[in-house]
């Protein structure tokens, strides 16, 4: 940002400024990386990717034993699909918790030339999540997933307070947006908004040279505050597969 | 041009008679009466329609009240689409006024964003300025402006200042010398006949042989079946504010006088009604 206090100006970063055939195409390799199993993963004509997890959603704090240990409110998709719901355990947790739906819609943006996170939260009978419930469900899991490792600088650096506080303030801020596909309301992350978040993240990364792994890097950043959970050391596997394939 | 100026008056001060109705089912504790209003067509629902909520929360309980919503013959309407794009697509073909009916319950999640306040409406509207402007300028022109030019260009609409919006929104409308336009034309086209909300596509406003592209262009280009068939009898009507504008106009005039306040065209593709 330049200028005195009242004249804000934020710019778009060349660098995140994607073609459309680009970011098709880090679509599928985001998927195809992170999803050994892809479900509930589709494109469509118009080019936009979409995933779609289930996640329980612990009423109270209670531990269970083997996998619901401790506070961990959202144990890891792969691992919710496996419970089976007529086990004695994951009975009790069924009874105190509800299943939430979390969809996230990669789109192209034509006027900013970028891709767009489009995301939303629903219980299974239809009722929406407000956005604080979304960042209140997902917060505490991510705050306790910063607490195990292994993790690298960069997100180690993610876990305090000073750098999360604004983040947190703006995506609190988020309004809904309706869908330009689907014509339903979603909420909305964008990469040129969040760019003064990304500096911090910049400054301390020397494979962020490309294109792309900018915005897996943002995606990697952003997306888990909304609870979609993209692992940063993915975003360093893509570039480095993007160098062994110079 | 004299002419020119006066067309941005003319659909600034656009207004549709709407009589507003609460729904059946709400809970009153006495008769609720229509209520009678001049809606203008380059705002937004809730940004008007404080007089609407006062005058049936009078005839209601306090526990029967939640977010006011707004519906059409059974269509909900967005509150973030500008009036008269509304009745445009919606209801132009019916006669006046606009009836409306007003909901204070079930408000519908999965088909409206909620207005949770006037700030929410201001978000929306600048987000809206400022995409145009990324398409326009590159984001040049609004980034230049101070936070306050912005809060001008809000401040403008929400008290029906005509003056004080356009003292800044003439710098969104200008473009360099050696360019013959924008360097694309913001605009949205809305059909009810499709799943998808609407068209948006990049056009520029000149061809490459430096040629105006004219409204007929954009629509052969973007959205084909709404001129279709060329040659015999349309089947749709071609919508702004309103009017018919003629195929021939050019795009770029069109950008710059009959954008609505968020600096989109918002184009209205309606069945011809038969006589």
């Amino acid at each position: 940002m330049v200028g005195n206090g009242d004249h804000q100006r934020i710019e778009p970063r060349a660098s995140c400024m994607l073609s459309y055939w680009q970011t098709q195409h880090l679509c599928w390799y985001v998927v195809r990386r992170i999803e050994p199993r892809p479900h509930a993963c589709q494109d469509c004509s118009d080019g936009y990717m979409c995933k779609t997890h289930f996640q329980i959603k612990s009423g109270t704090m209670v531990s269970h034993p083997g996998t619901y240990a401790g506070v961990q409110t959202c144990p890891p998709v792969e691992e919710v699909l496996e419970v089976p719901l007529d086990d004695a355990e994951a009975t009790e947790t069924a009874a105190a918790s509800e299943v939430i739906k979390y969809e996230y819609h990669v789109l192209y943006s034509s006027s900013y030339q970028v891709p767009v996170l489009y995301f939303r939260a629903s219980f299974l009978d239809g009722r929406p999540l407000a956005l604080k419930d979304i960042w209140e469900g997902v917060h505490e899991c991510y705050q306790t997933r910063l607490q195990q490792g292994p993790w690298d600088t960069i997100t180690q650096q993610l876990s305090s307070d000073i750098y999360w506080l604004p983040l947190v303030n703006f995506i609190r801020q988020i309004y809904q947006q309706e869908h330009p596909i689907l014509g339903q309301p979603f909420f909305v992350l964008h990469p040129c908004k969040t760019n003064e978040f990304m500096a911090p993240v910049l400054k301390n990364s020397q494979k962020i040279n490309r294109n792309i792994n900018y915005i897996t890097s943002w995606l990697s950043i952003v997306g888990p505050v909304v609870g979609l959970n993209l692992p940063l050391s993915y975003a360093i596997a893509t570039s480095q597969d993007e160098s062994n394939a110079l | 041009m004299t002419d020119d100026k006066d067309v941005l008056r003319d659909v600034w001060f656009g207004r549709i008679p709407t009589c507003f109705t609460l729904y059946q089912d709400e809970i009153t504790e006495r008769e609720a009466e229509p209520y009678y209003l001049l809606l203008p067509r380059v705002s937004y629902l809730t940004l008007v329609t404080d007089k609407v909520k006062k005058h049936f929360q009078k005839v209601m309980r306090q526990e029967d009240i939640s977010e006011i919503w707004f519906e059409y013959e059974g269509t909900p309407l967005k509150w973030h689409y500008p009036i008269g794009l509304l009745f445009d697509l919606l209801a132009s073909s019916s006669a006046l006024p606009w009836n409306i009916t007003v909901h204070f319950k079930s408000f519908p999640e999965k088909d409206l964003l909620h207005c949770p306040s006037k700030d929410a409406i201001e978000a929306h509207f600048m987000s809206c300025v400022k995409e145009a402007d990324a398409l326009k300028h590159k984001s040049q022109v609004i980034n230049e402006m101070q936070k306050k030019d912005h809060k001008q260009l809000w401040m403008g609409l929400q008290n029906d200042r005509f003056d004080q919006f356009w003292a800044i929104n003439r710098k969104l409308m200008e473009y360099p010398a050696e360019e013959n336009g924008f360097r694309y034309i913001p605009f949205r086209i809305y059909q009810t006949t499709t799943e998808r909300p609407f068209i948006q596509k990049l056009f520029r406003p000149v061809a490459a042989d430096g040629q105006p592209h004219t409204l007929g262009d954009l629509l052969k280009e973007v959205c084909p079946s709404a001129i279709a068939p060329e040659d015999g009898e349309r089947r749709n009507q071609v919508m702004i504010h309103g009017i018919e504008p003629m195929l021939e106009t050019p795009l770029q005039w069109l950008s710059e006088h009959l954008s609505y306040p968020d600096n989109f065209l918002h184009i209205s593709i309606i069945p011809k009604q038969t006589e």
